[in-house]
């Protein structure tokens, strides 16, 4: 069976016929080229297809599409603002905090809403906020580094 | 094989709904057991009822009780001031990395925990010495059951195929409750063996006792040998140790791919002990 899928991307009203076993990943990758969330583990586990559902971090990956009708998806390609980077964004780029970049998206999208709801974490905060977010290469050091500087640029008033 | 999907607005549809494609259709909630499931075939239902918009989602006081519906999110649990006054266990175990990661528990629903019924699940067993009851609708109506009588088996449960949880009650219980869990590692981990206890004390004395394991049996237990044990003695960390021991001894852990049934039973007596000198207040000297 056919469903009509109507929902928000990025800001963008979308619509999209699904079948109920397609997962938003699927949606967004194959469906809308929203390439940002990865296919990982794609059983929930490693976190690099996290993306915002209504501002909270879900796992696309085990999300049905159906579940999002008529709420609001954010990935990291909707981050960004009037060409200003998030300073999620900035920050992983001044302080080195991605390699290969794989976990890259689910690790800002995760960290993005810690900092909507706590614009200034300490790094346990942090920690906590991407347990669920795998990385083989940083050693999540700077991703740390990084989430505390965006803190910063938030609280003193920067882009968002 | 096509599958149905059907997102009802109204509880009286939604168990419609159960009634009319039972046992071939599963409840959809938060997702993180359903849809694994389904993506690998453990599961191929022909029809998928999704709850998320029936308004289960509420966290409320009714009477002296605590009312939490049962597509309420570990997040709402953790984020909420009524559970952190009424049922602060459920607050901590909900918040804490060690039970999942905030990706999942922002889907992932008490509601869901319990319906899947793992042993190993991790609400299960502060809910159990909270004394909570599971509310079920069905076109047949709507019935009480008590967690203690819900489980029957791993995964399973006593819900027929058309019924649905709409709530956990739980009713204002005296003392300190607290969950210890231990897993392979801090975050996301499954429990090897998990347990929740609540000591309220009067005079000094243990009056309500409360110990829940989980992991060690085919179901979420309690322990009411290991409880009577203690109705009525000053809290003592020795008389701790032998109770932890007694609870363990109730339980039936196997070897798995997680733990052998040697640590569960070992490092669980210890976890009980632990947590039962946390609950009485006693100054834990294992904790740095």
């Amino acid at each position: 069976m056919n469903y009509m899928l109507s929902f928000i991307v990025n800001g963008t009203a979308t619509d999209v016929v699904v079948t109920p076993t397609e997962t938003l990943l699927d949606v967004l990758r194959d469906r809308l080229s929203i390439t940002s969330p990865k296919r990982g583990c794609e059983t929930g586990d490693c976190g690099a297809c996290t993306v915002l559902v209504e501002g909270l971090a879900v796992r696309s990956c085990i999300t049905l599409a159906l579940t999002v009708q008529g709420k609001s998806v954010t990935t990291v390609e909707g981050l960004a603002r009037d060409g200003n980077l998030h300073p999620l964004q900035q920050a992983f780029h001044d302080n080195g905090a991605s390699q290969c970049g794989f976990c890259t998206p689910g690790m800002i999208v995760s960290l993005a809403e810690l900092l909507e709801k706590n614009p200034a974490p300490g790094r346990d905060e942090a920690r906590s906020a991407i347990a669920g977010n795998l990385c083989r290469c940083t050693g999540y050091v700077k991703i740390i580094d990084a989430a505390m500087a965006a803190g910063s640029i938030k609280e003193k008033g920067g882009p968002l | 094989m096509s599958i149905h999907y059907y997102a009802p607005k109204t509880l009286a549809e939604a168990i419609s709904l159960l009634s009319e494609h039972a046992p071939q259709c599963m409840i959809l909630a938060g997702g993180t057991d359903l849809v694994p499931k389904l993506k690998n075939d453990a599961a191929a239902p022909r029809a998928l009822v999704y709850i998320g918009a029936l308004g289960l989602s509420y966290i409320r006081q009714e009477g002296s009780r605590l009312a939490i519906g049962a597509a309420a999110t570990w997040s709402m649990l953790t984020a909420s001031s009524l559970v952190s006054s009424c049922a602060p266990v459920l607050a901590e175990t909900a918040g804490m990395p060690a039970t999942s990661s905030p990706g999942i528990k922002n889907a992932a629903t008490v509601g869901g925990n319990l319906a899947t019924a793992s042993p190993a699940a991790d609400l299960a067993t502060p809910l159990l010495v909270l004394d909570a009851d599971v509310c079920i609708q069905s076109v047949r109506g709507a019935r009480t059951v008590a967690l203690r009588k819900f489980f029957t088996g791993p995964g399973e449960t006593v819900l027929q195929p058309d019924e649905l949880i709409c709530e956990v009650s739980i009713p204002h219980c005296l003392g300190i409750s607290v969950f210890e869990k231990i897993g392979r590692r801090k975050a996301m981990s499954i429990s090897v063996v998990n347990t929740a206890v609540r000591v309220a004390l009067e005079d000094g004395c243990c009056r309500d006792v409360r110990i829940a394991l989980g992991s060690v049996a085919p179901v979420p237990l309690r322990c009411p040998l290991a409880e009577e044990m203690l109705i009525g003695r000053k809290p003592d960390r020795e008389l701790f140790k032998a109770c932890g021991a007694a609870a363990l001894r109730a339980s039936s852990p196997i070897d798995d791919a997680a733990a052998t049934a040697w640590y569960r039973r070992t490092a669980g007596a210890a976890l009980v002990a632990r947590a039962l000198g946390k609950a009485a207040g006693l100054p834990d000297t294992l904790e740095k």
